[in-house]
């Protein structure tokens, strides 16, 4: 197939087939050189990043607002369930072409629109059910000696239902850091090049090399998320221990529609709520 | 297929031209047969995936009940197994399972365990245990007991586990593609190789409908083997 285009072909990772994978992965040319490692790592987390950063902004502050006010259950339920059913290789391959026509390239607006779909949903509904778990007799306590309906908000429920929403934030940027590589296959580039030129060239052992970096940095967000989680724990909340609060934030009940069968227990501190706010690519 | 995959390398150009629509509705009759096969290929390795999922969480689930301190490495295990880039996972079992469905289904099956144990186990959590008591006090065996009044307690929660795993598949299918079994993801790959909007179009449409309308058939299967919350809600 020719490559002569209006875009231009990308540049393919040239690596040979004897070079072994640890052989590869410990190579500082390809770490600095380019295309390299360096240089696609930090695409990735550029475009992670601000796919993370957006999703809260869009997520957090309307779902905390909806639960306070007990507002907008079933819509958000729909939205939920309607999010999930959101395959991102699939919305990300259809804005192609419209992204094309606007002049605005393959890249990285359809991937980051898809990314964004995917992650805003978990984070809505962890927020949602964190908020909306929050101890009613706190929230009464402070209306009684005079806190403001924004005041409970922020200065009750959120510091209350800041682990559990912070527990969503941290499984949805895993998603989104395990996801991002299918932009290798929709015309960019990032850290997933690797597997799609490993595959290209029939070359199993870049294949490796590749998936062990996607592993590595979905690895190291887990990771990174757990340590901030800890570091944004308000202080008050700190002193309050674990079995009391695990015990309080237990609800089976996450949008008040039981019967329909619940979506596990988003609240608890000891497990993760990972099929709570579960969506997948 | 071409050695290498150059994305939107293709003969027709990639711009949005009246030659190359974002959809050509003749496409859908001039390529029946394809679309269809597609599609099948596509509800195949969902529902392959979905239960063989469903029977290795069932098991999972089960061992978890019988012996309580498995709960922990069985979670832990499958959590760790759902994190696990899917672009990676395909790729990574290429050199040993070859582009075989098997590829492709080992990933989607692990995809799915950590929704299935944690909804079963959710579901016979959720029976009281004054029920479990009365069953026993009826003189129920353990084995009927779990059949005939803790599994329909749990079914609405296994039903959601379900609902939940096969959509999610549905997505994840479709990126199934870069091992060259993607069912309907292969049209949009296809499409994306050769800049071809039309297939591509079509692919996503379609498992986009397919993620719904398998979405929709669960919620009323949820509803059919839980006559009893209808009832509570009228």
């Amino acid at each position: 197939m020719s490559a002569a285009t209006v875009l231009a072909p990308l540049a393919q990772a040239a690596v040979p087939r004897d070079t072994g994978v640890f052989e590869f992965l410990l190579d500082g040319q390809r770490w600095t050189g380019s295309p390299g490692i360096l240089g696609d790592l930090l695409d990735t987390v550029l475009l992670c990043a601000a796919v993370i950063a957006l999703s809260i902004v869009l997520a957090v502050p309307l779902a905390a607002y909806l639960a306070h006010e007990r507002k907008a259950q079933l819509a958000s339920a729909w939205v939920v369930n309607i999010g999930r059913a959101i395959p991102t290789f699939a919305i990300a391959g259809l804005l192609v072409p419209v992204s094309l026509r606007g002049g605005y390239g393959f890249e990285p607006w359809p991937i980051f629109i898809a990314l964004t779909l995917l992650t805003v949903p978990p984070m809505f509904l962890s927020t949602y059910v964190a908020v909306k778990q929050v101890s009613p007799g706190a929230v009464d306590a402070a209306r009684a000696v005079g806190y403001t309906e924004r005041d409970v908000l922020t200065k009750v429920e959120l510091p209350l239902a800041m682990t559990v929403i912070f527990t969503g934030i941290r499984v949805a940027s895993v998603q989104v850091v395990a996801t991002e590589p299918i932009r290798a296959f929709l015309g960019g580039d990032g850290l997933g090049r690797y597997v799609r030129d490993g595959l290209g060239q029939r070359n199993q052992n870049l294949v490796i090399a590749g998936a062990i970096l996607i592993a590595l940095l979905a690895g190291g967000t887990g990771l990174l998320f757990t340590a901030i989680e800890r570091l944004v724990k308000p202080v008050g909340v700190r002193r309050l221990g674990r079995p009391k609060r695990a015990g309080r934030l237990q609800s089976a009940d996450p949008l008040g529609l039981a019967g329909e069968g619940t979506e596990g227990t988003a609240g608890s501190a000891d497990r993760d709520p990972v099929v709570a706010a579960a969506d997948r690519r | 297929m071409t050695g290498a995959i150059g994305i939107g390398a293709g003969v027709i150009g990639t711009a949005v031209t009246n030659r190359n629509p974002i959809l050509r509705w003749s496409y859908f009759t001039e390529q029946t047969e394809s679309i269809v096969e597609a599609l099948v290929q596509h509800l195949q390795l969902t529902l392959s995936a979905v239960g063989i999922g469903l029977i290795i969480s069932g098991a999972l689930a089960a061992i978890a009940m019988k012996y309580q301190w498995t709960v922990g490495p069985i979670t832990g295990t499958t959590a760790f197994l759902y994190t696990i880039p899917s672009v990676a996972f395909f790729g990574v079992l290429v050199p040993y399972t070859g582009n075989s469905a098997i590829t492709a289904i080992i990933p989607l099956v692990c995809f799915t365990l950590l929704i299935l144990v944690t909804n079963i186990l959710d579901g016979f959590r959720a029976v009281p245990v004054a029920v479990k008591d009365a069953a026993d006090g009826m003189g129920l065996g353990t084995s009927r007991r779990v059949l005939t009044v803790e599994l329909p307690i749990a079914m609405p929660y296994i039903i959601n586990g379900l609902r939940i795993a096969t959509v999610t598949t549905v997505g994840l299918v479709t990126v199934a593609a870069i091992i060259g079994y993607g069912g309907l993801g292969r049209l949009i790959l296809d499409g994306l190789r050769r800049a071809f909007w039309t297939p591509l179009t079509i692919g996503a449409g379609l498992s986009i409908l397919l993620a719904l309308l398998l979405d929709l058939m669960f919620y009323w299967l949820g509803n059919a083997v839980t006559p009893w919350t209808r009832r509570k809600r009228t």
